[in-house]
């Protein structure tokens, strides 16, 4: 029951507002993580920093304290080893130097005095010296040969040297990736989870818009009792339905008003027309006429004939009266306009050849629509009467029928003398008729209303090699049903 | 043949019921929805001619309550509005017919003729239709006067076979182009008069008596007259 088009178009609402609150969701949660980020990053880097302070007095302390003997070297040696072994070596390999601490003695210049950790300790001096670093105040150093950067603090002990206590950053990266790449995958995760419930629940509520869209286009179509269908939520899409359905009843209280109107004064004119017209034959089957003149009969016809124009004249106003007001009632039925057209010709055409008019029909396939046939019939014959009337012996009427974009395109031309300029300018209004014509002047006024009350649309013209031209459209019935199904998403035609 | 007409209306009333009764028919005459069901309950009548527009309730909801009722007779509707709504349509198919006011009074005539025609056990259709020395073959689609064959259009034999069927009744112009085109519209060209005039031309040749006769304001009609006088 879901066409193609009705489909796509609240989707890709569905999908845009998803995106949106998706993009939101998205920068709004990164915000947050890189404060928290920021934080923990702060964090880490204090406490190491505490620690190092901690133990680089511990070991200038020791290094102070112990005499420069032959011991010196050991027992200092063996409390920056212990120092170092309270950081985990994260190698993985037991027997391993520890690579995550390292200490060093030295002075302003000169080789090391003292070095206890990975390697000969060379690199890492260079780079300390190179950063002519206050003592107490740790800073961060790039060493050649390891991945990842130290944080040293210095310590200047009495006899005018300096020790360095470094730790490894691996730690303090390490912790910090484990946490971008939890806090990646949760967001992901979660994203993703977001993005499938804004989609789902917009879809939903979209689903009730197209729902009510749908309902709408039908009753624009056809039926002014239908109603949209009204969910049980009393939010906006609830309260919207329900405000398009007291505008619905509004609106067919005025056209039923309308209705009541046009049906009584229809009623009220007809009955004494009924009556007279009645009356006006049964004096005609009368045989006995001697108490009147003679010569009455014809009279009595011709009286009959205005009454049935008269007739004729009041159903055609009232339908263009209604058809204006969007209130003309259509009893709709599939018309093949091929084979309409084909008797329509058919009827037309002796009385064309007797006016010395040429008649001609271009149509080869089935073109259907969804139509009244009793207001279509009339409003093509409308149509050819006023050729017959208007179009001068000799030329030739072509007709024309194809299907084309959904629509049937019905083309009316002749070679005559086409519209007069100043009428062909408000042609389809009310009561315009030329000067010559003999008409009520509603017929062309009556074509656009029947047409426009089907969806479709007329326009006239004068051919640039002369004569008029009549071009009518009517959506096609497989296409009537798809822009009903498309819920006001197509433009209206009208 | 005896009708019920229910119509409120006195004026219609004045002019339908003489010309029922001159047509042949017994009539009786309801004015409401009420004493309608009351007529139909007395006693079965061979058609009903029921006005929509009454003044104690609507045509349809009347019809509607006799058809429960059991009365099965045809009802020809007649019906001030200009359209006909849905509900009449869907009357149509069950074998009624409807008419819009004003309507010509022959017309009238010719559709309750119909109806009751229909309504009669369904007679074997012919397949010779024959006026005076005019036959139609309907099987083989030939038309042929005094045995000369005549060279119709299937068109004007569809003409032709419409007045042969209601030989010596009148034939409006509204009955041939719903009947023959199966169009209800009020051309106000003469349309329908040229194609007469043509299948006159084919059939009343010279030499011949004429068969189809006119009858201004009102419409048509194919008869024998020197039958018909006789």
């Amino acid at each position: 029951m879901y066409s193609k088009i009705g489909n796509r178009r609240p989707h890709s609402a569905a999908w845009r507002i998803s995106l949106w609150a998706t993009l939101a969701f998205t920068l709004g949660a990164s915000l947050v993580f890189e404060a928290l980020h920021r934080f923990m990053a702060n964090d880490i880097r204090r406490r190491s920093d505490a620690w190092l302070s901690g133990e680089v007095q511990v070991l200038g302390d020791v290094a102070e304290r112990t005499p420069k003997d032959r011991l010196y070297l050991r027992v200092v040696g063996e409390v920056a080893d212990l120092a170092s072994n309270e950081v985990p070596n994260r190698t993985g390999d037991e027997g391993a130097e520890n690579d995550a601490v390292f200490f060093l003695q030295a002075e302003r210049t000169g080789p090391a005095e003292l070095w206890v950790g990975a390697g000969d300790g060379l690199a890492n001096l260079e780079a300390i010296r190179a950063r002519h670093a206050l003592p107490g105040v740790p800073f961060h150093i790039d060493v050649k040969g390891f991945a990842v950067p130290f944080r040293v603090v210095a310590m200047q002990i009495d006899d005018g040297s300096y020790v360095y206590l470094g730790l490894s950053e691996r730690d303090e990266l390490r912790v910090l990736r484990n946490l971008r790449l939890r806090f990646l995958s949760m967001a992901v995760l979660i994203i993703l989870f977001q993005f499938g419930l804004v989609f789902y629940v917009t879809r939903r509520m979209l689903g009730h818009v197209r729902e009510m869209n749908e309902a709408a286009s039908r009753i624009g179509e056809s039926d002014l009792s239908q109603r949209v269908p009204v969910t049980k939520r009393n939010d906006e899409i609830g309260q919207l339905a329900l405000t398009l359905n007291r505008m619905l009843d509004r609106i067919e209280n005025s056209v039923r008003q309308l209705h009541t109107i046009t049906d009584s004064l229809a009623h009220d004119l007809r009955s004494p027309l009924t009556a007279i017209r009645g009356k006006l034959e049964m004096s005609l089957s009368k045989k006995e006429t001697s108490a009147v003149e003679p010569g009455w009969q014809p009279m009595v016809v011709s009286a009959i004939e205005e009454l049935d124009r008269l007739t004729e004249f009041l159903n055609t106003s009232l339908d263009v009266a209604e058809a204006r007001a969007d209130a003309l009632r259509l009893v709709r039925s599939e018309i093949d306009l091929d084979e309409m057209m084909r008797a329509m010709v058919d009827l037309y055409i002796p009385s064309m050849s007797e006016r010395g008019l040429h008649m001609q029909l271009r149509s080869s396939d089935a073109v259907k629509v969804s139509a009244d046939a009793g207001l279509l019939h009339r409003a093509v014959a409308n149509l050819l009467d006023n050729e017959l009337k208007h179009v001068p012996a000799g030329c030739t009427v072509t007709i024309s029928l194809q299907a084309e974009g959904g629509y049937a395109k019905l083309t009316l031309e002749d070679d005559g003398p086409g519209f007069e300029n100043e009428v062909s300018r408000e042609i389809f209004m009310r009561r315009v008729k030329g000067k010559a014509s003999t008409g009520h002047g509603l017929g062309l006024a009556f074509v656009e209303a029947v047409v426009h009350a089907h969806g479709g649309s007329v326009s006239a013209a004068n051919r640039a090699e002369g004569g008029a031209q009549l071009t009518i459209t009517l959506p096609l019935a497989s296409a009537a049903q798809e822009t009903a199904a498309a819920a006001g998403v197509a433009i209206p035609v009208a | 043949m005896h009708l019920l007409l229910v119509e409120d209306e006195l004026e219609i009333q004045d002019f339908l019921k003489p010309s029922l009764t001159d047509a042949g028919y017994e009539v009786d005459v309801a004015s409401d929805g009420e004493s309608a069901q009351k007529f139909a309950s007395m006693r079965v009548y061979d058609a009903l001619i029921v006005d929509l527009g009454l003044p104690d309730q609507d045509g349809i909801d009347l019809i509607l309550r006799l058809r429960r009722m059991g009365v099965s007779s045809p009802v020809l509707i007649l019906s001030a509005r200009r359209s006909v709504d849905d509900r009449v349509a869907g009357l149509e198919l069950g074998g009624d017919d409807y008419l819009t006011k004003p309507f010509a009074l022959a017309e009238l005539l010719a559709r309750l003729r119909n109806l009751l025609k229909r309504n009669a056990a369904a007679s074997a259709r012919p397949t010779v239709l024959r006026v005076g020395d005019l036959e139609l073959d309907l099987l083989r689609r030939r038309a042929s006067r005094g045995g000369d064959l005549l060279n119709l259009s299937p068109q004007e034999f569809g003409l032709l076979e419409y007045l042969c069927r209601h030989a010596g009744r009148v034939v409006t112009r509204s009955m041939l182009l719903a009947e023959v085109w199966g169009m209800r519209i009020q051309p106000d060209t003469n349309v329908v008069d040229v194609h007469i005039y043509r299948l006159r031309g084919k059939v009343d040749t010279e030499g011949r008596a004429p068969l189809i006769k006119t009858l201004r304001g009102v419409g048509y009609v194919l008869e024998d007259r020197e039958q018909a006088t006789a």
